[in-house]
């Protein structure tokens, strides 16, 4: 090797040092000074409108923690870092992702993603390395039943959304008095599908048909055939957007139709009314969080009003609860880190289930499942293309109208 | 009585729209010995430009059925003549990976630039009343085009030389080419025809269904029962088999609830399979 090899191999050798050692320093003071929460998001796949979201709202919320300075731990402000990973809808490569955060990049908090299932699946990975996940868009009660220490959801169960329902349309149409319900085979749209024949036999009316489909069905003439041979007073249908749309379309295609008509949770996305057009106008449904609601509470966004305002301005569009429940999640983890003032793994977990906040989603308090306390969720109905809320009484905007013929 | 009349009228109709679907798949695979993963995303693509000529320009799908007929034809040949030409005589695992890579970035590609949401074209056209049933009229016209369809291919696979090379092809590939029919061409041309099917399916289905990229894998799942049952590489085994999946699907939905409809479906497939592996109308030699 000549001379100038040598100088030119232990010049590379200095800077490559130099530059580990920098980096070494950079690291440890970043792990220092910054709060890091870990989202395996769909941004890609069957749920990347969902997974969006999540990911816009999230954004939104620590692009303001960052500009106000960071969140309190103890007696300083630590700014947030959001890290994202796409699992492109794959449940499987969601865990692989939340533990490439958890070993990798040594987040604090796991944000988990949309569905009861894919939850469910990054929330044991969660309670494995013992680091809280806050599931948003996640409420059936089986995901929240394996005694995990680490998960906490700021949806309520859907248990509450059946038996109000029942008793609002009974007092609204007395005449009804059967009902037919037909239910997507999954994890949420079934137990809602269970959870409405219970809630409707309960109080005395009868189910003149119940049946489950299988995801991935593309037609649902058989079944809609069969719910008009019943003549139901109130016909109850659980999905996704795509086989909501598709139902209702087919529902107008066969001349199939009640005085009520119900999809779960069809329009409380906007791209079920989108894709439905004059077809949506007298489907009533049910939701988590409305933006016609007025809470106020702490964290960035002081008032529901300044929520949407702001996402307004951002987006162009009106937030769902998806948007809602999500912006929220990340006041739970600054609630916590405020209430502790350090970042001990096992005191952050017990702050967390002692959360009892108000936001501008509502209150937070997590029961000893982990799910947000239940509370009055609204019912609500689209008329003339646009969402009405129904009940309750506090943002009620409108009165029930009978389906159109 | 009533309901079963719907019921069969549902099936004749839902088959119909199956047979659509699937007889470029079949045309394909009984071919060129290629399982083409790509024929769920080349319907929604179909779909989907259907959708945006709707949406944005006004055109109503029946006008456009020829003009994504023809850039799915385009769009087809030339995956054939610059890519699966390359390995088409290689283990049909091959092929399959190939085409399942292309369908991974076809399908994230139209997730990225559309999104997943579901979109609709709202024609509600209405529906006929004839007696105790109905029958929706985008239906009716969708099986109307969808027959149309069928038969058209039918025809020229039987009428004109280039149908004929691609049945002399699928016999033997070997003679063929003595005979001197260009078989990388031939190739070509009928990948080119089965995604020009897949697309005209997608602007029926455009009128019917939601068009969303969730429902790809969907339709390629039906592709593959609609030729087991009815037998590869022929319209008529296409056609056979798009209705009978139908009207299993739609009298196993009424009897035993729609949770065993698919079930049903399947089951058939596996029935034959054991019993009848060239499929109901399929040509020994061709299973």
């Amino acid at each position: 090797m000549s001379d100038m090899g040598l100088l030119r191999s232990a010049r590379l050798a200095l800077l490559a040092g130099g530059l580990a050692a920098g980096l070494l320093a950079a690291g440890a003071a970043k792990a220092q000074e910054v709060i890091k929460i870990g989202a395996p998001l769909a941004l890609t796949g069957g749920l990347a409108d969902e997974g969006k979201k999540q990911d816009i709202v999230w954004k939104m919320w620590v692009e303001k923690v960052n500009a106000a300075g960071g969140l309190q731990v103890g007696d300083k402000k630590m700014k947030v870092e959001l890290i994202e990973y796409d699992y492109q809808s794959e449940g499987q490569r969601a865990s692989q992702l939340a533990e490439k955060l958890i070993n990798d990049d040594k987040v604090q908090f796991l944000f988990a993603p949309f569905g009861s299932g894919h939850t469910k699946i990054v929330a044991g990975v969660g309670e494995r390395y013992q680091i809280p996940t806050i599931a948003c868009v996640a409420s059936s009660e089986s995901v929240f039943d394996q005694t995990f220490k680490h998960l906490f959801g700021t949806l309520s169960p859907n248990g509450g959304m059946t038996t109000a329902m029942v008793k609002l349309f009974k007092e609204k149409y007395p005449e009804t008095k059967t009902i037919a319900v037909l239910g997507r085979d999954d994890v949420f749209p079934k137990s809602m599908a269970e959870g409405i024949a219970k809630a409707a036999e309960a109080q005395g009316l009868t189910v003149a048909y119940k049946e489950l489909y299988p995801v991935g069905t593309m037609d649902h003439a058989a079944a809609l055939s069969s719910i008009k041979a019943t003549k139901p007073d109130w016909i109850y249908i659980t999905g996704y957007t795509q086989d909501l749309i598709l139902a209702r379309k087919q529902m107008q295609d066969l001349g199939v139709t009640a005085p009520i008509v119900t999809m779960v949770t069809g329009p409380s996305y906007k791209e079920f009314t989108e894709g439905l057009g004059k077809l949506a106008n007298g489907i009533t449904s049910s939701s988590w969080w409305h933006h016609a609601t007025s809470y106020t509470g702490e964290g960035v966004w002081p008032t529901t009003a300044a929520f949407y305002e702001e996402f307004k301005a951002k987006t162009g569009g009106d937030p769902d609860y998806v948007h809602g429940s999500c912006a929220a999640a990340g006041e739970v983890i600054a609630d916590a880190l405020e209430r502790t003032g350090s970042l001990d793994k096992a005191k952050l977990r017990d702050a967390i289930a002692a959360t009892d906040i108000q936001t501008f989603y509502g209150p937070i308090k997590f029961g000893p499942n982990g799910m947000n306390l239940p509370r009055e969720l609204p019912i609500i109905q689209v008329q003339d293309e646009t969402i009405k809320v129904l009940a309750p009484a506090a943002i009620k905007n409108a009165d029930m109208i009978a389906m159109p013929k | 009585m009533a309901i079963y009349l719907q019921t069969l009228v549902n099936g004749l109709m839902l088959g119909a729209l199956y047979a659509c679907l699937a007889v470029g798949f079949s045309l394909v695979w009984g071919v060129l010995n290629v399982i083409n993963m790509l024929h769920g995303s080349f319907i929604i693509l179909g779909g989907y430009l259907t959708y945006f000529a709707w949406h944005a320009y006004g055109i109503h799908p029946v006008i456009m059925l020829p003009v994504v007929a023809a850039l799915m034809f385009a769009l087809g040949f030339a995956l054939q003549r610059g890519l699966i030409n390359k390995v088409v005589s290689a283990p049909v695992l091959t092929t399959l990976t190939l085409t399942f890579g292309l369908d991974m970035i076809l399908y994230n590609a139209m997730t990225y630039f559309f999104t997943a949401t579901p979109r609709r074209i709202t024609l509600d056209l209405g529906a006929i009343s004839l007696g105790p049933i109905t029958l929706p009229v985008d239906r009716l016209l969708g099986t109307g085009l969808a027959l149309l369809l069928t038969l058209l291919l039918y025809a020229v696979m039987r009428g004109s030389s280039i149908g004929r090379a691609i049945v002399a092809v699928r016999m033997d590939r070997m003679a063929a080419e003595l005979m001197g029919i260009r078989t990388d061409r031939i190739y070509a041309i009928t990948f080119g025809i089965g995604a020009l099917m897949a697309g005209a399916a997608g602007v029926v289905f455009a009128t019917i269904f939601p068009i969303t990229t969730n429902v790809t894998g969907i339709w390629l799942g039906k592709a593959f029962v609609v030729c087991v049952v009815g037998g590869l590489g022929s319209v008529p085994g296409a056609l056979v088999g798009g209705l009978v999946l139908g009207l299993v699907e739609s009298f196993a939905g009424h009897w035993f609830g729609p949770q065993q409809a698919m079930t049903a479906g399947f089951l058939l497939m596996l029935v034959l399979l054991l019993t009848r592996p060239t499929g109901l109308v399929g040509v020994k030699g061709y299973e």
